[in-house]
């Protein structure tokens, strides 16, 4: 396919190196952006160099996943991914470098290496899209560029290995070199992995400060005896959550409180907050049309309440889809999954009064016009603090509750 | 091969991936610095956020809302005091207003509330009235606080009449107790009796909402009566 001499291997590995660059500088500083605890535009694209967008839901449900980060206990938000990222792809840019110009002179033990190390980002990128598709249910597009920067380099570290090795043998003089060089280059590739990583951990702002400054809740949510029952298998703390089924950072929310393990270590009371004018009257229209529908038949589950409201996230774009062209359709939905017993308490006056007595909770408790809100204890957790920070939150608020 | 054809490709390497390590990492802790930066000094202006509070609705005016607030005052609604509700005298001076303005103030109920109707002389609900409490006390939406405007018609002396009103807000009060099981409901309902003294209902509110559709109504009856609504004001 390609000469011994042929630099058109260490082209593409070059190449795929400067991809893997860009997609990992976006994503880092999209991620060190957010630690001022405000939302911002993601970068979030196939195309390198495209400018941040608010539509980026897979992007921003990758960077506030767990997966995204290492020590989110130790530091807000922890050291992103991407990070270590920048630092390898940075050495396999140079390394390619090298390569490219040395040609025919480098000697076998460098391509060897090169190769060795080179397919390492696609094992991760492997594993990342895994976790994507079995985790996440989503791909997001800075992430899948960094996956086809691994793959383009993964081929061009091997292309090299083996025009390499066509070349032996057939009268080139290309040198073994010294067992060293390897050894030198491992260390390197760690160091260079780890300087951004080092940079950003050494520069992370302190955010206890912030943690228990969104107020406090005013109305004790076990003496209100309207409110649902959603108590984990391990409970070692008081919680309380507003949420809306029919809403995406609701979903998002306690997708993560799952996979980081604390679900099932809170006694959750459950208040249902629909953002839909048709039951809540603070809103003038609807948000999530439906979602006051669905928030009765998340009541009527009584002690399934929490099976509902799973099946709710599970099924979102399906029921807000069904909410959006009426309320028929979506009893229709509720009936198939729960039974026509279910559906006809959906309609019935209890349902809705205690879907009135969780609004009026609310109101009682002057809460934001928002969800996900959540409390541990009487103390609310800042909006920005039930994402990135999540981990770290829990573990300074309430380390009891981290695994 | 040269020595320096040897050195210049890995130098090149090397310089390559330090001058973009470094610029990178200047580029990541400038990043962290102005999120910081930002961290620390919040905008002056932050972005208006809604905070979730009972119902308020066009026909909640400063004037009615004046009158309310002065009955949740007087009338033990909102201290959680023991005596509860307000008798005749009571709202004529808290209230400082005429009958009649006193009445137009419940105009906008019209189809929010409803009137329960009572026998003549007597304070028991009949299933009608129970059956039109239920529709009124569940159909909350918004609203914080249950008004009770209990009336005794003509017929009797001031002093019957007044203790006959009182008994009948009791009444309804004792029901609501009843249906809502509500520990809070004493911080919910306010409860008025007007006797025959004070803002008697005309002819005309026999066409509201009320608990014996169809059945004669006159100046007389339309008074043997409570009007119940809830109430869509923050007071």
């Amino acid at each position: 396919m390609f000469g011994p001499n042929s630099r058109i291997p260490a082209t593409v590995s070059v190449v795929a190196s400067a991809l893997g660059l860009v997609f990992a500088t976006n994503s880092t500083l999209d991620y060190a952006a957010h630690l001022d605890r405000r939302l911002h535009d993601l970068h979030c694209s196939f195309v390198p160099g495209a400018g941040p967008t608010d539509a980026a839901e897979a992007c921003r449900t990758a960077m506030y996943s767990p997966y995204a980060a290492f020590f989110r206990d130790r530091y807000w938000g922890g050291i992103p991914i991407s990070s270590f990222a920048l630092g390898a792809f940075t050495f396999f840019a140079a390394f390619g470098l090298y390569l490219l110009i040395a040609g025919e002179r480098a000697p076998r033990r460098a391509v060897s290496f090169f190769a060795a190390v080179g397919i390492t980002p696609l094992v991760v990128s492997l594993v990342m899209a895994t976790i994507s598709a079995t985790q996440l249910g989503s791909f997001c597009k800075t992430c899948v560029g960094i996956y086809i920067s691994s793959f383009l380099l993964a081929v061009g570290v091997l292309l090299g290995l083996a025009s390499a090795k066509r070349g032996s043998g057939e009268g080139y003089d290309r040198p073994l070199g010294s067992w060293l060089v390897p050894v030198a280059f491992v260390i390197t590739l760690g160091a260079a992995a780890l300087v951004p990583a080092a940079v950003y951990a050494s520069s992370v702002p302190d955010h206890r400060p912030y943690l228990d400054k969104c107020g406090t809740l005013k109305k004790d949510p076990t003496a209100a005896d309207a409110l649902l029952a959603m108590t984990g298998a391990r409970p070692v703390k008081a919680a309380l959550f507003f949420e809306d089924p029919l809403c995406p950072t609701c979903k998002a929310f306690h997708q993560r409180l799952r996979a980081e393990g604390v679900l099932e270590r809170l006694d959750t009371k459950l208040a249902m907050f629909p953002l839909d004018s048709e039951c809540n009257w603070m809103l003038s229209s609807a948000m999530h049309p439906g979602a006051c529908v669905v928030s009765r038949a998340v009541i009527c589950g009584n002690e399934r309440a929490r099976q509902v409201l799973e099946w709710a996230y599970d099924e979102q774009e399906e029921l807000a889809k069904a909410g959006k062209a009426g309320v028929p359709l979506l009893k229709a939905r509720i009936e198939k999954r729960w039974g026509a017993e279910l559906a006809r308490c959906v309609d019935g006056n209890e349902a809705k009064q205690t879907l009135n007595k969780h609004l009026h909770f609310a109101a009682d408790n002057a809460v934001e016009v928002s969800t996900p809100q959540v409390f541990l204890g009487k103390q609310r957790i800042c909006d920005a603090d039930t994402d990135m920070g999540l981990r770290y939150t829990l573990k300074e608020l309430a380390p009891e509750l981290v695994p | 091969m040269t020595a320096t054809s040897r050195i210049v490709a890995p130098l090149a390497g090397a310089l390559t991936g330090l001058a973009l390590l470094l610029a990178l990492s200047f580029s990541v802790r400038g990043s962290v610095k102005q999120a910081t930066d930002r961290l620390v000094t919040p905008d002056a202006e932050k972005p208006k956020v809604a905070i979730a509070d009972h119902a308020e609705v066009p026909y909640c005016t400063p004037r009615f809302k004046q009158v309310l607030e002065r009955v949740l005052h007087s009338c033990g609604l909102s201290g959680g005091e023991s005596r509860r509700g307000c008798k005749p005298a009571d709202v004529k001076s808290f209230a400082s207003i005429s009958d009649e303005d006193f009445n137009e103030l419940f105009l906008p109920l019209k189809e929010r509330g409803g009137v329960v109707l009572f026998d003549t002389a007597k304070d028991e609900l009949d299933d009608e009235a129970k059956k039109l409490l239920v529709d009124r006390w569940t159909d909350r939406r918004g609203a914080r606080y249950f008004f009770v405007v209990a009336r005794a018609s003509k017929t009797g002396s001031p002093d019957k009449n007044r203790a006959l009103s009182h008994r009948r807000a009791n009444s309804i009060f004792f029901h609501l107790k009843e249906i809502a099981k509500d520990p809070e409901i004493d911080k919910k309902v306010g409860l008025l009796w007007l006797g025959n003294e004070f803002a008697q209902l005309s002819k005309e509110y026999c066409s509201w909402p009320n608990s014996r559709a169809g059945k004669k109504c006159d100046d007389e009856s339309i008074n043997r009566s409570a009007f119940v609504s809830w109430v869509d004001c923050r007071l």
